[in-house]
């Protein structure tokens, strides 16, 4: 199956949040009790039941503000660091190239959340277990478009085609001009949601400048993981030979021990 | 229990270093139900794989009070060298590895055994603090957090290599090593070889316990 990708061109975004809530009914996701911090940002975070959320952020000029919308939520990874480490291949790459959840089979360890470069996954209590986008699987499974793209009003998420998507996102950008960029396609290996930007990358709340999959995750699972298993064996080979060509250390017969050593 | 045996470890002992066995064989065997996805089905035998995570966990405080209890015991015998002669052991490799005619005599435990009991005391703390924190990964730094998953990881490379390594010279590797753990009680040829110093120590003191014999006062280890 092609690889697919989700646009989100920030230019076109209005804030209106349809997606938010479009995320939520197609979900069944309730809503949680929040607080109003000062900010239209609404929650203040993503939650294990509010997987995608506007942030907000206005930025003063001269005379007056500027706000700066961003559709956060899981950028579906080539890479991606949280399935690198999910003991239970619950987290897992599909045939479309996004990362799914298949929450029975969630242990709740919480592995992916200190993973995760763009801090994505969420944990609920209640059922302990891990919640994030799964980039609508069910839906792109039918043919149908993610529901927050389907509920955007503007345009400004789009979805199809992995290399349709990206070229698309340049000309755009190109077409905005300034410090317009594309974000996602260059690191862990090109992400299946990407951003076109009017601001650089570090403007943004919460949006990491160069994301990649933690050295760590890498000395970890690629180097000390299988070590483990080569050490041991090594050990019960050096064993086997110490006891056939060295011999086991036996006490000495009686009548022979003044001897002592070996 | 045979006439003249004589006793290496006092009931104490071999249950606090059978937990801390026990525990450590759970944690390891738990563990690679964890990092492995084709051992994810030793889990299936706890009623799945969350079981198989809380077992570990919950083994896991088990295994930290074993190992507070064995380092306590354990710490003036094993975990300090008394120079020269366990250098000059360890020069010689115990006549482990090649013919040495005369092992240099060591007390109660051989510098080879003090390191594999220092290692083990060493990487144990690590695992007991690491395996805490990544019970609990949302009330640290992902940055803390991610390290402690790597020194945890870093503790199963050694300690499972080590456990092989502790299995082969407690049993087949030197036969009669294993009746310490079990019942306590050893051969007077296996001490004189395996501890000889040890052995003369205790002659010395009057606090050698051999079975059938008049006995003196047995000292604990508490
Ligand atoms: C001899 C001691 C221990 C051994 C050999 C051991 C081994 C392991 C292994 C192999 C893993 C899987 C790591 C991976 O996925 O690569 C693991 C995970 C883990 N261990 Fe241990 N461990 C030990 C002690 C402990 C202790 C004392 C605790 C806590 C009290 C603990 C808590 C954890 C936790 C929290 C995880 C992550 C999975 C989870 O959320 O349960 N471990 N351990
Ligand atoms: S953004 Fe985070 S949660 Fe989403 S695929 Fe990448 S690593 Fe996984
Ligand atoms: S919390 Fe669930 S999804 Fe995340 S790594 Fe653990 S088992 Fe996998
Ligand atoms: S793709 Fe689906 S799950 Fe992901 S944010 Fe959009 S509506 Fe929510």
């Amino acid at each position: 199956m092609a690889e697919i990708t989700k646009l989100i061109d920030v230019s076109k975004c209005t804030g209106c949040r349809s997606c938010q809530l479009a995320c939520k009914q197609w979900n069944q996701q309730p809503a949680k009790q929040t607080e109003n911090y000062g900010t239209y940002q609404n929650p203040p975070d993503l939650q294990s039941n509010t997987w995608t959320l506007i942030r907000f952020q206005e930025i003063a000029e001269k005379d007056k503000v500027k706000w700066l919308f961003r559709k956060d939520g899981c950028m579906h990874c080539t890479n991606a660091a949280c399935v690198k480490v999910c003991p239970s291949g619950a987290l897992h790459y599909t045939d479309f190239g996004t990362v799914a959840v298949t929450n029975s089979l969630c242990i709740g360890c919480k592995e992916c959340v200190s993973a995760c470069p763009f801090e994505i996954p969420r944990y609920d209590r209640v059922t302990d277990k891990i919640y994030k986008c799964d980039l609508c699987l069910s839906r792109i499974e039918a043919d149908l478009i993610p529901a927050c793209a389907k509920a955007c009003p503007t345009g400004a998420i789009t979805f199809g085609d992995k290399n349709a998507m990206i070229k698309k996102a340049y000309a755009r950008a190109k077409e905005l001009g300034g410090d317009a960029n594309v974000y996602g396609d260059k690191f862990v290996g090109g992400t299946h949601v990407i951003y076109v930007l009017t601001e650089k990358p570090r403007v943004y709340d919460a949006l990491p400048d160069k994301p990649c999959v933690p050295f760590s995750l890498i000395v970890w699972k690629d180097m000390l993981k299988p070590l483990s298993l080569l050490a041991a064996g090594g050990v019960l080979a050096g064993s086997f030979l110490h006891y056939i060509l060295h011999g086991p250390k036996l006490p000495d017969e009686p009548g022979k021990e003044e001897k002592g050593g070996e | 229990m045979r006439k003249g045996l004589i006793q290496a470890t006092d009931g104490f002992e071999r249950i606090v270093h059978w937990s801390l066995a026990l525990s450590c064989i759970a944690l390891c065997i738990t563990g690679l139900g964890m990092m492995y996805q084709s051992f994810n089905f030793i889990g299936d035998m706890m009623g799945g794989l969350k079981s198989l995570k809380y077992v570990h966990n919950f083994t896991g405080v088990f295994f930290g009070v074993a190992l507070y209890f064995t380092i306590r015991m354990w710490w003036k015998e094993a975990g300090i060298f008394s120079m020269p002669e366990d250098l000059a052991w360890i020069r010689c490799a115990g006549g482990y590895l090649w013919h040495v005619d005369k092992v240099p005599e060591t007390g109660k435990y051989n510098p080879g055994q003090k390191m594999f009991f220092l290692v083990v005391a060493g990487f144990g703390v690590i695992m007991f603090l690491t395996g805490l924190m990544m019970w609990f990964p949302l009330s640290f730094p992902p940055l803390i957090v991610r390290l402690m998953y790597v020194l945890h990881a870093l503790g199963f490379v050694v300690i499972f290599a080590f456990f092989f390594v502790h299995l082969y010279l407690g049993t087949i590797g030197s036969p009669g090593s294993l009746d310490a753990m079990l019942t306590g009680w050893v051969s007077r040829a296996w001490l004189k070889k395996q501890h000889p110093k040890w052995l003369k120590e205790m002659e010395e003191h009057g606090t050698l316990v051999v079975y059938g014999a008049e006995k003196p006062s047995a000292k604990g280890h508490h």
